[in-house]
């Protein structure tokens, strides 16, 4: 769920920044890393980040409909790892707001933490944990795409909260009000997204067992 | 398959103009409508990043008001929770009557409009070499420019996989629409990474550095339009200090 262009106060979108700067830059060195090591690792990971953004064009079948699509948080996790989703991730909202007028440039410390780095690394644990605990794969990945995809909503209703706190009860109301407005079309969303993924993980299980390329 | 922004920036009027003018004219402006008061601050670069997109830089006035309605859309939903306030009788009408969710409104409108004039005037790779003068390093560069390439050609084999499923009834009724989806985004992944194999092999046989070199005709920018830009800049932000 992007926040567009302008929506939050200066402060906000600074603090934002540099919260998710670290992460980024970890991201990217490890990538120069990979680089060094792997020089014919970059076109896989220009590759996945193509296909990142290219999911974010797809419409998907959801009660409120048009401005519904995949954000393909759960997938990326689970196949490229979230410390390279945070670069990947990072490139792919740039360019969304560059070529989709999707989100913006002074809010992108903030969509990069609820997109790029909250929902990856949620929907990795929910993975690992629930193939600790003996889930079966499919339940495992939709479990994985679901959470990391209301993780990334609460994280996004959370910074909206904090910019706009309400003017009687506070950052507790001002949450209630984002969580709730938006909840109509991203519980649904996460929903389908999660059924989506276990459809994506087991035609990919049939096509071949691991994508070696994509282990960059 | 095009974008409408590509489409508009690669053929625009200001495609030839210097990055750097461009730049500091939109992410200047941009900047302004975030720090300067909504009223009248944002108003007056909201006026002026329309009236630069559609008589300078002559953008197509249908498509840009398509592209402004895109991001207003969310801004709207966004501003209605700051009408309502809750408090312990429940929701009712904010005491401000809207104010707040009025001025939030006019900076969001304001601010895109800037990023739309940056986007719809700049094709990407300009950017990105812009910022690798800044100090972006080469790897994230080469990544970047990468995926702009691999994007065009994924969203392309995106629609042709659509339009088979859409033929033999794919995307008729919810449950067949999630199938369709799942199995469209299985096929592009494995295309994703094959052609990106496919253009690795490609390119080591040519003797691929790293460098990946995009044809761009910019001119380098001029001092006195710099001047302009900033100058103008600065008497908007004291015009608008000055009415508030």
């Amino acid at each position: 769920m992007h926040i567009m262009e302008g929506f939050l106060p200066a402060g906000h979108a600074l603090a934002w920044t540099c919260i998710s700067a670290p992460f980024v830059v970890a991201g990217g060195r490890s990538l120069r890393r990979t680089r060094a090591e792997k020089p014919e690792a970059r076109l896989p990971i220009a590759a996945a980040a193509g296909f990142t953004f290219v999911l974010s064009a797809l419409k998907l079948p959801s009660v409120t409909g048009s401005c519904s699509h995949p954000t393909g948080t759960g997938l990326g996790a689970i196949q490229f790892g979230p410390g390279l989703m945070a670069v990947i991730g990072t490139i792919v909202l740039l360019f969304q707001a560059l070529l989709l007028a999707h989100g913006g440039l002074s809010t992108m410390g903030a969509n990069v933490f609820s997109m790029a780095i909250a929902g990856p690394w949620v929907a990795y644990g929910v993975w690992n944990l629930a193939r600790k605990l003996g889930a079966s794969a499919a339940i495992a990945v939709f479990l994985a795409a679901f959470l990391g995809d209301l993780a990334t909503y609460c994280v996004t209703s959370l910074q909206l909260a904090l910019a706009f706190p309400d003017a009687q009860s506070g950052f507790a109301g001002a949450y209630a009000k984002f969580a709730g407005i938006f909840a109509v079309t991203q519980l649904p969303l996460a929903a389908a997204e999660g059924l989506v993924t276990v459809v994506v993980m087991n035609a990919l299980g049939q096509l071949q067992p691991r994508l070696k390329g994509a282990e960059a | 398959m095009s974008l409408a922004i590509d489409r508009l920036s690669q053929a625009g009027r200001w495609r030839r103009r210097a990055v750097a003018e461009k730049s500091v004219l939109a992410l200047g402006l941009l900047a302004l409508s975030l720090m300067l008061p909504p009223w009248p601050g944002a108003a007056l670069v909201l006026a002026a990043a329309w009236s630069l997109a559609l008589a300078f830089a002559r953008i197509p006035w249908r498509d840009w008001l398509g592209l402004n309605a895109a991001p207003l859309g969310f801004v709207l939903t966004g501003a209605v929770t700051l009408l309502v306030d809750l408090g312990p009788g429940g929701a009712h009408l904010a005491a401000d009557g809207g104010a707040r969710a009025l001025a939030l409104v006019l900076r969001a409108a304001a601010a895109s409009s800037c990023l739309l004039l940056l986007a719809a005037t700049t094709p990407t790779p300009d950017l990105v070499q812009g910022m690798r003068r800044l100090g972006l390093p080469a790897e994230i560069a080469e990544i970047m420019l990468l995926t702009w390439r691999f994007l065009f050609l994924l969203l392309e084999a995106a629609s042709a996989i659509r339009h088979a499923q859409e033929a033999r009834l794919g995307w008729f009724g919810p449950r067949r629409q999630v199938r369709s989806l799942g199995l469209l985004i299985a096929r592009l992944l494995p295309r994703a990474m094959d052609s990106a194999r496919r253009l690795e092999v490609g390119l080591a046989a040519r003797g691929f550095d790293g460098a990946l070199p995009m044809l761009s005709t910019a001119r380098p920018a001029s001092r006195r339009d710099l001047a302009l830009v900033l100058g103008g800049q600065t008497v908007l932000a004291g015009v608008s200090l000055w009415l508030s």
